[in-house]
Formats: C-alpha cells, structure tokens, sequence
C-alpha cells in the first residue's frame, strides 16, 4: 500500500554534495512570532493593499465590460479578420496558461524532488496558478463565434445523435485545462487546511472564527491527521506532476495540428511546457519580491530562494532560446518556401519585426543577466527582469500566432492586423481581475504554509542546523 | 472557550459534500432527460387551430386521400396546405351554413388566406423535402402518426435530429409500398424483412446521412 | 403573381419579422433542437393555383435593356418572388450568360431607396394626378395646340410600344421634340448604322481603346465568342490573338496576348501608323510593334478585325480604314442599323434641347428615365436649366439628382415589374415581362406616353395592340412562343451593305502642354454611369485590375505617381481651366504614363443612401458632351488622404505560384511543363482509391480555365444572390472581412517588357484531404460521400479554426449579424433554399449544394440517378467565356472531365497533398514572336 511505504523514512538520505550558499531559513524567532509574522495580513490591510485592490477592481469592471461588449456584439469589434482569425484572445489565453505553469512545478516537482525551500513560496505559486486558470479559461470561452454552445465541445450523448471531433486539439484543450485547474486547486486546499485551522485558532471574531473553521475541516493537529495530510499531499503531487508537462503540451497541439507555417512544427510540446514554466516563474518572482518586502520577510523568503528561482528562470531561458535556434534551423534546412519566408523573412524582417526582436530582447537577452550572482540575489533586478520576460512570452505568442497567419501561402489573401480597444481592453482587464483575485487571497488565506516553516524550522534545528535530505514536506 | 460548532456540524459537513456531489452530477443529466421530454420537444402538443377540422372524419369516415389537399406533398418539398376554395368545393353542398365553416366562407368572401397554427415545425436551418420521402417509400404515417384518429392533429414525433437519423441511418424497416403511402394502420406483412430489402432496391433508397441532405 | 403568399412562412406582412426570427430560431434550435420553436402560421391560398406550387420554382423569360439594348433574361420566382436572374441562351446577346449588372438587377428590384410615390412640387400625389395635367388637352392649353413648348428627354430606348407610342404624343403636339440621351451611347438613332464584329470568326483581333469584353452592348456575346476560340482542348489546337491598345488597364487588356498601355493624346497617331503599315507593309512604323500587328493582321486576311467601337470618332474611322484594307469589312466586321428609336419617330439632337433650354423655349420638359442631371457635364449646366424649366417632370426610379430638378416626379417600374418590349444591340426583339406587379405606385414609359397621346389601357393591353399592328406576334402562338423563348426568332436587322458614308472628318491628334496629363472618363463596369450605382453587391465587387470596392479613384501608373508624388490614397488635385476636382491616388501597375483614368457613376449625391459619397463624381470634371477623356490636364498632390477599400492588398505571387502560365509556343514545346499531372504530386502515403469514404455515385468537381477568365465578376455576384451572401460595406472591406465565397485574385506579373495581370477565381477547392475538416472541434465541417467539403452553419460554434488552416483562404466568417439591418423588401431577394447565416458561423462555397441536392429528389422522383451534367453551378452558369464546368468525375465524357484531362491542368497549392477537387487549366497567351516589348 502507497501509505505504508510513504511513511517508512527514506533508507539513506541524501546529503548536500556541498553546503548550500545561502542558508534556507534566516528568521530566528519563536513560533509564535513566525505565526504573527505570517498572518499579519488576516488581521487586517494597510492603505496599501486598499489602494491596489481598487486598481484591480477597476481592471475587473473593465474586463467584464469588454466581455459584454463581446458577446453582444460579435467578434467583429475586434481586430481579427481573415487571415488572422485568431489574435489577441488567443495569444492571452496561453499566456495565462503558461503562467499557470509555475505553480504545480514548484509544488509538485520540487516537492517529489526534495527541495525545502520551495515550502515558503509553493503556496504563492499554487494561488498564482488557479488565479491565472480561470484567466486563461474565460478567454477560448469568450473567442466562440457563438459561445452560448460552448458544451458542443464536451462529449455529452445530445439528441442531436453527433459527438465532438476528437480529432481535432479543441475538445482535448477543454478536458486538460479543466483537469488541471481541479488538481491544482484540491493540491492548494489540501496543503492550506492545516493553516486554516491556525488561522481559525488565531483570529478573535466569532465569524472569522467560523468562516475559517468551515474550510479548516475541523482540523486538530492529530498525528493521524497529519499522517492522511501527508500521504494526501503526496499522492496529489505525484498526480499533477504529470499534467504540469501535459496541459501546455496539448495547448501547443493547437497549433502544432494545423499545417501553417510557424505552426506546424514537431518541437512545440516541449518548446511550450518550457515557454510556460519559464513565464510562471517570471511571474512568481513579481508577486512574491513586493510580499518580501511588504510583510519583511526576508528571514523567511531568503537570498537562497531569490538565488534558486533566478538559476531555474536561467535554464528555462536557455532551453528557450535553444527551441527559437531549432525553429529557425529546421525552416531552413526543409527548403520549404513558405517556412523559410515565415522564420527567416516575415518574422525578422516583415510587418511584426519590431514585435519579434523586442520579444528576442526579453526573453533572450534579459535573462543573461542571471548568470552574475550580484543580479540573481538583487530583488529589484529580478523584479525588472520578471517584469520583461513576462512581456516577452506576451510577445512570443502573439508573434507565433499573428504573423503565420497574417501572411500565409497565397498572397491574395495577405491582410494586415490591428487590435481594437476592445482587445487592449480584455487584457488589461484579465491583468485587473487576476490582480484582484491575489490580493484578496493574501488578505484572506495564509500566503505561506505556516505549518511546513515550522516543520522546516524544527527539521532543520534537528540536524544542527544543517541541511540534509530531510524526509519531504 | 466554549466549542466553536455545534454537536451536529459534522454531519452538516458530510451532508453538504453529499448534496454538492448530486449536484454536480445530478443537474446535467437531468438536462439531459428533459430536452427528451414532449415538454422539450413539442411532441403531442395541443394547437388549437382557427377552424375545428377534425381529420377523423375526412381522412377516416369520408377515406379522403391525404393527398386530395395536402396536394404537393408527392412533388414538392412542402406537403401543401388546400386553398380556401378546395375546402368549398365540397363544402357548397355539405354543411354550407354551419358554424364551424364560417372562417371559410369569411375568407372566401374577403379573400383574406386561413391562418392555420404549424403542427409539425422545424427548424430553418433543416431542408425537408416530402416529394423524397414519398418517392422513396415513407408513409405519411410513419412520420405524422395516426391523423386519422386525430380530432385535432397534433405532433407524433419528437423530430429531434436524433429521431431523423435514426430513420435516415436504417432506412429499411421505415418503407412501405407506393400502394400503402397513405395508408393509416398499415400492418407491415409476414415477410416484412424481404418487402424492405426489395423496396431498398426498386426505390433506390441508400442510407443518407451527409449533413448537406437536410441542412443547406 | 400578383399573391405574394409564401406558403412555407408567415404572411408577406411580417417576413421581416420572420427572417429576424429565423436567426433566433437557428440560436434556439441550436439547442439540440429540441427547444421548442416560436409559434407560426401557414397561410394557404384562396383561390385554386394550378400554375404555382410552392416549393417549386419557377422561370420566366425577359429582358434588361442598358442604354437601350436588350438582353435576353430568364428570372427565376418563387412563389411570386423574383430571386435570381440567369442568362437566356436563345437570346444573342446574352447565349444564356449574365454579367454582374444583370445579376445585380434583382437586388435594384427590392432596394428599399426606390421612388414609392409620385409628387408635384413636394406634395405627395398620385399618378392620376399627374396624368391629368398630362393629358394632350391639358397639355395643349400649356404649350399651345401645336405643343411648341413640349420636350421629351427620354433615356435611350429600343422599344417599338415606346416608338409607336412616342409617334402619337407627335401627332398630339406636332411641334414638340423628343431627345434621348445617355452619356456612354453615343447619340445615334433612327437608321444611323453601329459597327458590329464577328468575334467567333476573328483569329487576330486588334482593339484600339475598346473594352468591348465587359462594358458595351454584346459585352457577353463577344466574350463568349472570344473564349470559344481560345479554349484550346491540347497543344496542336489553333488560338486566337488579341491585341489590345488602351490607356486604362480593362478587362480586356487582361485577356490581351499583347498589351499596349498607350495615353489617348497618342492613340490616332498610333491608328494612322497602324493603317499606313498595313497599306505598305514596307513603312517604318514606330513604334516597331505596330508594324508587327499590321503584318499579323494582314497575314490573317479576312480572319482578322480591329475593334474601335469606343474610341473617338476620328479612329473609329481609321479603324474602318483599317478593316477594309484587311478586308475585315463585311465579314468579320460591319454595320448595322441601331436599335435604338427613331425610324418612325424623330430624334432630335440633345445639343438642341440645350439650346432650346438656354433661349427659356421649353415650359413642359418630360424627362424619361435616365440621371442627366448627374450624367452630363457640370460645365453644361443642365441641371440649373432644368429648374429653370417653368413645367420639369421626370419619370424615374429614384428621386436622384435629376428628381431634384424637376417640379413633378413619378416612380418608375423596374423590368421585373414591367410589360414592354425591347431590342438587342443587333435588333432581335424580346418582349419585356414582368414577374411581380410593382411593389410600389409606379408606372412604366409606355404608360406616361399613352397618357400623353390621349390613350387608355394597361401596358400589357398597348403591347397586345402595337404587337398586333407591327405584324409581329399578332397571332396567339406566335406570342405565347415570343414570351416562352424570350426572343422573336428572324427579327434581327439585316447588315448594311457599306460602312457610314459621311466619316467624321479626320481630326488631329489633340495636343496638350507638356507636363500636363491625359485624363480618362471611363464606363464603369460595376456602376455603369451611375444607373446601378445603388446597388450594394455592385458597390462590393472588387474591380478586376485595382480589387478596388466601394468607390473610384484617379488611377496611375507607378512611374506617374512617382513623379506627382503621390501614394495610394492620397489626393491629387485635377485643373483645367476653371475645372477642379480632387480624387483619391490609386497606383495601378501598367497603366500609361501621364494619364489618369477616373471611373464615372461616383460622388452620387441624389436620395439613394448606398450611393451616396461613395467616390468622386468624373462628370463634374468632364470637358464636354460625349467625351471620354481630355488632355492637357494639370495635376498636382494635393487633397485630403483617403481611406479605399482595397479586397487585394499584395500586388505579387509571393512565395508560390497559384497561376500557372506559358506561351502557345512554350506550352506546344513541352505542353506537360506548365501543368501539374496528378502523379507529379509526391505522397508519402499509398493513395487511397477511390479516396477514403467517398463512394456516392457522383464525385462533384470543379476546372477553371484561367485562359478565358476576363475577371468580369459576374460570377462573384451570381454566387452572392445564389447563396444569400451579406455585404459588410467599406469599412469591413478595408477591415478584411469581405463575404464573397468567390473571389477573383488578381497578381501583377512583369512579361518580358510589360505589365501583365494574372486572374484566378478562387474559392473553397473541396480538398479530399480538407485541411479544415480535421481540426473543428464539432464536425461542423467534414467530407460528403459525393466528395463536397460541407459547412454547417447550425453546427458551427465559431472557433475559426478551419480558416486558419485553410491554406486557401476561402472561408468567411459572419464577423457580426450582417442581415440584421435589412429592409423589409431587402429580404425578399434571399433565395429560400440556402440559410441565412447567423453571427459567429463560418461559412464558404458549398458548391452551391442546394442545387445539387435538389435536383437529386428531382431524379429520385422519378426514379433514376442524377447525371453530373444537369447540374450548374450559380458561378458557371452566368460565366460569359465558360472558363467555369463544374460535373462528376464518374461522368467521364462530360466537359468538365475532358478540360482537366489536359496536360495544362493543375491544382494550387498541390505539394500540400490536399488533393483539391478544384483544377485549373494553366493560362495560354499565344505571343507574337515578333514583338518583344509588350504583353
């Protein structure tokens, strides 16, 4: 039985080959401190945090304005035309999907790969990814001609007597993206009941007390309880491991089934999964760099982690870079004329050139940086070079998506594009709604798992302070 | 300090996990179920229509081929309505002054066509042709039901896209002879297999379920 | 036909509301369909109707007549609904094609802008009002008994009822005059004589400044003549030559095996050179390429004509000259009398009118038909003389420019909804019949004139009658044969024995200064001169060289924009004189230098709202009567910049090579080089035959010949009154969002010197490997047994995946709900067999599967299987030069399957592997090997 195995302590553990750099944990205080520390923000917000929430309520109104717009006046009042019938919309739905990445590898990858220091921010990445799923869910939604249909696309036995295509990426697309966003969020909720309970115990209002008890389960702390908890974590991560891999790659089938040039390619899936972890981690540093500062937690979210997150974004960047090198290869070593056109002529040179080289600077050139320990431990540098990559993987999907289309095998039917404001609008608008969801989940939900730093902190006072292959989680 | 919940709050708990799990499951299924429903389909509604004709009578006592007024249903896609003056045609000498027949004469006079109500409706985007399904061997039965029996006709069939495939997939059990078209209560006969197997030959019938057969 | 009961939908009354309903129920039903439909009543007829069913369509022969000259129609009604036009093969002017304009006439039947009502002064009157202020008393005690004051402007006619009539109102008011007028006819009636041209018999054919391939009278005639002998079946088959020397790039110029893009300030000089080398074949002709077309054409005796028929008078004459050295005359080219009014009734010049005008001599000016208002210069004034006439009527369709002039208006009826007769351009009579009585209170010119010479009776009666006088179908057969096959066999006028006596004098090739350009006035293909430029699926067809929609546009050569200074879209300023007009730039590659070619029937500013400022108005810049063009124009950048909705954006083939191209020469060399054979196209897979699931009786395709195709458009509108497809306007277009399901693709191909355009139809090529089959989520689209790419709209949920992997782009989305804004009467053109698209479906050429399909049930109604050739589709049959078959690969002795079996055929785009159901047949252009420098 999994159970019994999993709780037997590993035969050997590992040990460091050398002494991590950074220790993983500064903060030297009781636990209690540790707990005020960390749920600071559950006794109550600042003029900061009211001030962005605002902003991001102003986002909000805006999206759904522009979600009504849509549908009650047609695709037409966006900029997508032929050839370009897929634009805006889709571009910012894999780049929420991407984004959505980061968190299940943090958790779940690290987690089964034994790395401590993703306790203190895998709660961050987890919220991040379920916030940026339900983004990225709206939009294929909202880009139906006649969304009001959209269960056409579910296997369901209609009276019509006809099934969805399975043949075609799309319906595949719903079941992943669907799939992932309940793991994801059973993966965050398990892993937040212990804290919930905490949180439960620690605030003063009769219904606070009862709003956090409802989800705490009726948690105790029992050594049973935590034993389930355990076993609970792991089999999840165990399961959504898989599906941080999968989602993005049948995401890229999308494309990758179509025979366009600059589509129709073999080295999407991977190209893609590393395209979107790379995005999510860009995006976990630039909500977790303002947290640190914000509720001082520098002890807690160290150097180390600043260091960790920056090697990871690295390798990502390169292993992007390697897929864009590939790409433009393989086009010309076909001798294909239209891809040759598309990799080595349009998207250098043609109508989006500005779009493609400033997408090269973010995602190519920025990250370089990285390789100089003075920027991968400076937090306002990784914070401006988040900020860029994020920009650049906007750009990377807009430049796959738009400029095969916009120009593809017969020139008769060549067309420019241009984004309306309603386009502008549903992107700045996702951006408001996600901000949102965030800060409402800092105010209200532990940020970073108290129980796990705890452990971590008495794991690590059992090992003298060292840092070994303690048993997981 | 006193419990935070009551004794009974787990079992609210467990029950409340119970009620989101029908939920979930339950509420498309029963979707499901009800767009099979007549009240979904429309099947055996009652339309009232401006003038008490009652079919009983003309197609079953007086045996009036269906035919005689719906007059292009064997060749046009509609099975045709009969003009006010088809009706009088027979109605000069039968029950020329009864009520019931008043709207006839009213529409005679002013010229002003019988609003009758659609029974059998279907979509716009759906090219049923009549002419076909006569050609090919479909009684009027098969579809329409027992008008007959009908004081006042109403809808026999579901005509769910379903509902048409599952004839246009199989056609053979559905003919019957040219003789038999009209006919209310056709029994198919003993060797009903080979009649069917021999009208898909001579009728020519294939199995069509291409789109572009019924939606243009 | 007067019931206009639609037996399947609700009462004519609320078939807008229907049609609105329509879309809801599509939303509704969609939903399994199993929602139940909003409630609705059938309404059957009152009275027995042995000649209707519904459900069946019906096909009534008649005839269009533009500037006067008929062609033969057959229209086809439902249930009392005129819905489409198609060509009548017994008819000589049209031998069952169409073009765009009468293709289009159906939309003008139910445009909603039409004149509904008659008025005097602005008051809202009735026609019988007005008759009676026309009746001869009535009139006599305005213009006195002998009507010395009366005038009649009427456009110009073929009709013997409207002559006979005319002759009447005459004798009533012997001292009043008629005129006609029409700005692109020139002013012939009576027994003036026209050039006619046998085409078929022609194997060279030289066309001095003459479109005569899609704008004119006989434009269909000659097309398909012209096409007949050069659709050559192999290699070793003969083909015709045609050169073409114009300033503008038209239609024909595309056809052309040589192109000489000449400004008109040059032409006669380029005639004369032409003429002296074909009388001495030793003069040194420059340029050298005349010499090469006066030595083909003499070679070619007798089987060779030059064409002049519009350019100016003075090469008219030439090219008479011409025709009778090459013996062209009498045979391949001659003179006939015009068909146009006037043996028995005098026309008098319309230079006459305005003098008469300008000396205050007219009080009752009748204007019929026509916009002269609009259509004659500004610098003559008309239209200010017209108001100053005290009793100005006009009988007309819309309440246009002219309208405005005049003190008392009466709608006229459309040809659908007339009796009447007319003629065609070589005199072959056809009676005019209506399909519906006029939708609005309007009344046809035979009635105005039989009111204005005292007689009583409908129109049909006065046609009975002057039918039964002229000897012509005067017996019931003889009639009812006339109305069926739409033409009176015999009545085409004999040729004349000598070309025009008096030739106009020979005047001297107009000079103008230098720096100064050549300004073009050119008939619009679309619009002609204005008559249909309300009429939005004209407005949307993209012109065949510029893909220019929605307006005209001062066209250029780049060598010419280049030294103004100007790019597209930005304003020139034209002066002469006192003459101004601005005009947005278009930069047309191969067009002459130092010559702008404008478009006339633009800058409408009358009541018909599509037309309103759309474009710029050429007759307001126009020199004089009659003229086409002008020299010694200055012009300058200048303007305000403007937006022009372009279809075609890229002038190039780019990265493949979608039309395939060689010389008669090249391709007799190695004929299979230039077409593509099936077992060229490499697969890495065994082909599956016959392919996967396609196993019906009949496998549906499709050849194009790209070396007939003129890019009239005439298809393009035939598909878009066929299947209900919306126009989206200028904006859209720009946006590109342009519904057409086919489309003509125009690239610009440098041929040794010269600029070439290459045309190609384009539309849904019916893959059997249908790249957009495979990806819809929902199977909205997928493959027919009988090998059609089908589309579901009610399935349809709008990912638009399939357009992005069409490598073709070919599928239309319904960006918006574009019939949501549609008249009453704007519905009534939908063609009942096709859905009409709701918003967020796709949708594209369907091969026009209703046609398909229905004439399947024909067939199985009588038992037997449907044969490939009985079957045309909207595209093929209105095509002037049947470079469009469409059949059933099964058929193998059908036309459709000999063309592909050339070795020119090929499918676009066929290293794809989508096998397209769709071939072309490579374009042949027979070069002269002597001439070097020209297309």
């Amino acid at each position: 039985m999994t159970s019994a195995r999993l709780e037997s302590p590993p035969a050997a553990p590992p040990v460091f080959p050398a002494p991590p750099e950074y220790p993983v944990l500064t903060f030297t205080g009781e636990d209690r401190e540790l707990t005020d520390r960390l749920l600071a923000p559950v006794r109550g917000v600042g003029i900061a945090w009211w001030s962005l929430f605002l902003i991001a309520c102003a986002g909000t109104a805006l999206f759904v304005f522009c979600m009504w717009y849509t549908v009650a006046k047609g695709i037409g009042t966006w900029g997508n035309n032929i050839p370009t019938a897929w634009a805006f919309a889709i571009t910012d739905f894999v780049w929420w999907i991407g984004i959505g990445h980061a968190g299940t590898f943090i958790s779940a990858f690290l987690l089964l790969l034994n790395q401590h220091w993703r306790a203190s921010i895998n709660r961050i990445a987890e919220a991040m990814t379920i916030f940026a799923l339900m983004n990225a869910g709206l939009f294929p939604l909202l880009h139906l001609g006649r969304p009001w249909f959209f269960y056409w696309l579910i296997p369901y036995p209609a009276t019509m007597g006809v099934w969805p295509n399975f043949k075609s990426a799309l319906p595949w697309d719903i079941a992943a993206v669907t799939t992932y966003l309940t793991v994801s969020l059973l993966f965050w909720y398990v892993g937040l009941v212990p804290d919930l309970a905490t949180a439960r115990d620690y605030v003063r209002s009769r219904f606070g007390r009862m709003a956090y008890g409802v989800f705490a389960l009726g948690w105790r702390g029992a050594s049973a309880e935590w034993r389930k908890h355990h076993i609970a974590s792991v089999l999840l991560a165990a399961l959504a491991t898989p599906l941080v891999v999968s989602v993005h790659s049948v995401v890229s089938l999308d494309f990758s089934i179509a025979q366009l040039p600059g589509w129709h390619s073999t080295i999407f899936p991977p190209y893609f999964v590393v395209g979107a972890i790379y995005s999510g981690f860009a995006m976990v540093l630039i909500l977790l760099l303002p947290l640190r500062r914000a509720y001082r937690l520098e002890g807690i979210i160290t150097t180390r982690h600043l260091d960790a997150m920056a090697k990871l974004t690295l390798t990502m960047a390169l292993m992007l870079t390697y897929a864009y090198v590939v790409e433009a290869f393989i086009a010309w070593y076909s001798g294909d004329p239209h891809e040759r056109f598309t990799f080595l002529s349009e998207r250098p040179f043609g109508t989006y050139a500005v779009v493609y080289w400033l997408m090269i600077a973010c995602n190519v050139v920025t990250p370089q940086i990285l390789w100089f320990k003075r920027c991968r431990t400076h937090a306002g540098i990784l914070f401006a070079a988040a900020l860029a990559i994020l920009t650049g993987m906007w750009l990377e999907r807009f430049i796959i998506i738009v400029t095969s289309l916009h120009r593809d095998f017969l020139s008769s039917s060549w067309q420019g594009y241009a984004p309306t404001w309603v386009d502008l609008g549903l992107i700045l608008g996702s951006v408001g709604f996600f901000a949102m969801l965030f800060l409402l989940f800092v105010r209200f939900v532990p940020f970073v798992g108290i129980s796990e730093m705890k452990r971590l902190r008495h794991e690590l006072a059992a090992n003298g302070g060292k840092e070994v292959g303690l048993p997981h989680a | 300090m006193p419990a935070l919940f009551p004794w009974w709050a787990n079992s609210v708990a467990r029950a409340s996990l119970l009620v989101l799990v029908i939920i979930v499951v339950g509420v498309p299924i029963a979707l499901m179920v009800w767009v099979r429903t007549s009240f979904a389909t429309g099947q055996h509604a009652n339309v009232k229509q401006p003038i008490a004709f009652d079919h009983r009578v003309h197609a079953h006592a007086l045996r009036i081929d269906c035919r005689f007024c719906h007059s292009s249903a064997a060749i046009a896609a509609p099975a045709g309505l009969p003009p006010t003056a088809a009706c009088v045609g027979c109605h000069t000498t039968a029950l020329n002054e009864s009520n019931t027949l008043a709207p006839v004469r009213a529409s005679l006079s002013t010229g002003k066509p019988i609003e009758w109500r659609r029974v059998n409706a279907l979509p716009d985007f759906v090219f049923f042709d009549h002419s076909v399904h006569l050609a090919k061997g479909v009684g009027c039965e098969t579809c329409h039901g027992r008008v007959d029996q009908m004081a006042q006709v109403s809808q026999a069939q579901p005509l769910t896209m379903g509902w048409c495939l599952s004839c246009h997939r199989d056609p053979a059990p559905h003919l019957r002879p040219e003789s038999a078209i009209t006919t209310m209560g056709w029994s198919a006969p003993v060797d009903a297999a080979a009649l069917a197997e021999r009208l898909m030959r001579t009728n020519r019938v294939q199995s069509r379920t291409t789109c572009t057969t019924c939606h243009r | 036909m007067s019931d206009d009961h639609d037996h399947e939908s609700p009462s004519a009354m609320d078939r807008r509301e229907f049609l609105r309903l329509a879309g809801a129920s599509i939303a509704l039903a969609g939903l399994d369909g199993c929602t139940r439909l909003p409630a609705e009543n059938i309404l059957p007829y009152v009275d027995n109707r042995p000649e209707l069913t519904p459900g069946l369509a019906q096909y009534y022969a008649t005839a269009m007549c533009v500037d006067g000259c008929a062609t033969g129609l057959l229209a086809v009604s439902h249930v009392g609904r005129p819905t489409k036009i198609e060509g009548n093969p017994d008819h000589p002017a049209s031998l069952g094609a169409s073009g765009a304009i009468e293709q289009a006439s159906v939309l003008q039947l139910y445009d909603p802008d039409r004149a509904q009502a008659a008025r005097i002064g602005s008051a809202r009157t009735e026609w019988s009002a007005v008759a009676a202020t026309l009746a001869p008393s009535a009139l006599q005690s305005r213009v006195g008994a002998s009507g010395k004051g009366l005038r009649l402007l009427i456009e110009p006619t073929s009709s013997p009822l409207d002559e006979a009539l005319l002759a009447r109102v005459l004798g009533a008011h012997p001292d009043a005059a008629v005129h006609m007028y029409a700005p692109f006819s020139a002013e012939r009636a009576g027994n003036d004589l026209v050039p006619h041209y046998e085409v078929g018999l022609a194997d060279v054919i030289v066309s001095i400044d003459s479109d005569f391939l899609s704008t004119g009278p006989f434009n269909l005639r000659y097309a398909r003549k012209f096409a007949d002998n050069r659709r050559i079946a192999g290699p070793s088959n003969p083909m015709n030559r045609l050169y073409v020397i114009e300033p503008g790039f038209t239609s024909t110029g595309v056809a052309a095996d040589h192109r000489f893009a000449v400004r008109p300030r040059d032409i006669p000089t380029i005639a004369q050179a032409l003429l002296a080398s074909v009388k001495d074949p030793n003069t040194r002709s420059t340029p050298a390429w005349v010499g090469a077309i006066a030595r083909d054409l003499t070679a070619h005796r007798g089987r060779s004509v030059v064409i002049a028929r519009d350019a100016s008078p003075a090469v008219r004459a030439i090219a008479d000259d011409i025709n009778e050295a090459i013996g062209a005359l009498g045979h391949t080219a001659w003179y006939a009398p015009t068909p146009l009014i006037g043996r028995s009734v005098r026309i008098s010049p319309f230079t006459e009118l305005v003098d008469a005008l300008r000396s205050r001599a007219v009080d009752t000016l009748v204007i019929v038909g026509g916009n002269p208002s609009y259509t004659t210069p500004a610098s003559l004034g008309l239209s200010s003389l017209i108001r100053s006439v005290p009793n100005a009527g006009y009988l007309g369709l819309y309440e246009n420019e002219t309208a405005r002039d005049v003190r008392w208006f009466v709608p006229m009826s459309h040809y659908l909804e007339s009796w009447g007769d007319a003629r065609a351009y070589d005199g072959t009579l056809s009676i005019v019949q209506p399909l519906v009585n006029p939708l609005y209170a309007s009344i046809t010119p035979a009635d105005l004139y039989a009111t204005m010479s005292g007689q009583s009776g409908t129109a049909y009666e006065l046609l009975r009658a002057s039918w039964a006088q002229s000897g012509t179908g005067n017996t019931p057969d003889a009639w009812t044969e006339a109305l069926k096959r739409g033409v009176v066999a015999g009545s085409a006028y004999t040729p004349a024995p000598a070309r025009p006596s008096a030739s106009p004098p020979r005047a001297a090739a107009p000079t103008g200064a230098t720096g100064t350009i050549d300004v073009v006035f050119a008939e619009d293909p679309k619009v002609h001169d204005g008559a249909f430029s309300n009429n939005a699926w004209l407005q949307e067809l993209p012109s065949t060289i510029t893909q220019l929609t929605w307006g005209n546009a001062a066209l250029m050569s780049p060598a010419t924009a280049h030294r103004i200074g100007v790019a597209n879209g930005d304003g020139v300023k034209l002066s002469a004189g006192e003459r101004r007009l601005e005009v947005p730039t278009l930069i047309v590659p191969g067009h002459a230098d130092d010559a702008v070619t404008i478009h006339c029937g633009y800058g409408r500013i009358g009541a018909e709202s599509v037309a309103r400022n759309v474009g710029v108005n050429a007759f307001a810049f126009a020199p004089a009567l009659f003229a086409t063009d002008e020299s010694g124009v200055s012009v300058a950048h200048g303007g305000a910049r403007s937006t022009l909705a372009i279809a075609q954006t890229q002038p190039m083939m780019e990265n493949s090579q979608p039309v395939r191209t060689a010389t008669l020469a090249e391709y007799r060399a190695s004929p299979t080089t230039v077409g593509i054979r099936p077992e060229r196209v490499l697969s890495l897979y065994p082909e599956p035959a016959p392919p996967v699931g396609m196993h019906g009786p009949n496998q549906w395709a499709m050849t194009i010949d790209l070396a007939t195709c003129i890019g009239c458009g005439a298809c393009v509108v035939a598909c878009q009154a066929e299947n209900n497809i919306p126009v989206v306007g200028a904006s859209e277009v720009h946006n590109a969002r342009i519904m057409h399901w086919i489309r003509i693709d125009r690239y610009f191909g440098e041929h040794e010197a010269a600029v070439d355009a290459l045309l190609q139809p384009m539309l849904c090529q019916h893959c059997e490997k249908a790249p957009c089959e495979y990806v819809c989520p929902v199977e909205a689209t997928v493959h027919s047994p009988d090998g059609l790419n089908e589309m579901v709209y009610n399935r349809c949920v709008g990912t638009r995946f399939c357009s992005n992997n069409c490598p073709y782009k070919v599928r239309r989305f319904n960006w918006f709900d574009f019939n949501k804004d549609l008249s009453e009467t704007e519905l009534m053109v939908k063609n009942p067999n096709v859905t009409v698209r709701e918003r967020g479906v796709m949708e594209k050429c369907s091969f026009c599967v209703q046609r398909i399909r229905e004439s399947e049930i024909a067939a199985a109604r009588d038992g037997r299987e449907v044969r490939g050739s009985e079957i045309q589709t909207a595209c093929q049959q209105s095509c002037p030069t049947n470079a469009i078959v469409f059949g059933s690969l099964s058929e193998a002795d059908s036309e459709m399957v000999r063309r592909r079996q050339q070795p020119r055929a090929y499918s676009v785009l066929h290293d794809l592997g989508t096998r397209p159901r769709v071939q072309y047949l490579a374009r042949i252009r027979n070069t002269n090997p002597d001439i070097s420098n020209g297309v």
